[in-house]
């Protein structure tokens, strides 16, 4: 684990699960902040936290776009 | 077969289960979920991911992924997505995953089951083992997982589902107000999941111990994702 927390901040996804993740809201696309760790939903207006590798697609743990 | 097919009569209330109750009970749980559940769940998950393995197509969704007790007897031809609403378990997933190598993972996210973040037809085959009792709504459950797995791709469900009669249904129904408490619903019955006269049943089989829990295959169809 300790290996891999440098690579992107709240851990590595797996490009295979990137690719079919979409907001859970607006089932929308969703844009990867690797620096942030986070999953964007522009129309949404929020981000998703990504945690140890385990994306967190809930709109209430979201941080909310200004 | 000897659960019951049709909409069970209810006469008295039936605790109402929302996200915040399930995942506090599986957080009481988490610690000991494998050694109180484990053992009596067994028999159901190893045939239901039997079956999983024999269908074809390698996009698998687990719904309902808990602490990964399945995982491990995914083929490695299988690509597995797992998801749950307790992060307590998941990480526990996370960590036999890791431990175990287990590289037909593709990964795990926190997800409500009842709105998932998948794009439409993501997965060929999706599979819930002692899930629908658990979520609030399990028809929204059933409509989301028909929406995420592709038509024409498979659909499993391993529950306790209530008896037709008898003591058992008795016993099932006078547990019902402590779902709240439980995490799950004692009286769920098949009619709870999906509407008997709108959904073909493919295969029904009985798992052990003593028939308490059913396996129950459906082939996915377009309308249905439709339908809710």
């Amino acid at each position: 684990m300790s290996g891999e927390t440098g690579v992107a901040t709240g851990g590595l996804v797996d490009p295979r699960l990137l690719e079919i993740l979409v907001c859970p809201v607006t089932k929308g696309p969703l844009r990867y902040d690797r620096e942030r760790g986070e999953l964007v939903s522009e129309k949404a207006g929020l981000a998703y936290p990504i945690r140890d590798g385990i994306p967190v697609m809930l709109p209430e743990e979201a941080r909310k776009l200004d | 077969m000897s659960i019951r097919t049709d909409i069970p009569d209810r006469d008295h209330p039936r605790a109402v289960l929302d996200a915040e109750g399930v995942r506090d009970a599986y957080r009481r749980w988490a610690g000991v979920y494998d050694v109180v559940f484990g053992g009596v769940s067994a028999h159901g998950r190893r045939r239901a991911v039997e079956e999983v393995n024999r269908l074809p197509g390698t996009r698998v969704l687990e719904v309902g992924v808990g602490t990964g007790l399945a995982l491990p007897r995914y083929r490695r031809e299988k690509r597995v997505v797992g998801v749950d609403l307790s992060r307590e378990m998941l990480e526990k997933a996370a960590q036999r995953v890791r431990q175990e190598g287990l590289s037909q993972v593709v990964g795990l996210c926190e997800m409500d089951a009842e709105r998932m973040a998948f794009a439409d037809g993501s997965f060929d085959i999706a599979v819930a083992m002692f899930t629908a009792s658990v979520v609030p709504n399990a028809k929204t459950l059933f409509a989301e997982m028909s929406r995420v797995v592709r038509p024409g791709g498979d659909l499993l469900f391993v529950n306790h589902f209530a008896a037709e009669s008898g003591l058992r249904w008795w016993a099932e129904r006078s547990m019902a107000p402590l779902a709240r408490l439980l995490g799950w619903h004692p009286d769920f019955a098949l009619s709870d999941l999906l509407d008997p006269a709108q959904v073909r049943v493919e295969a029904m089989e009985p798992c052990q111990p003593a028939g308490l829990f059913t396996l129950v295959r459906v082939r996915n169809h377009a309308a249905m994702a439709l339908a809710a």
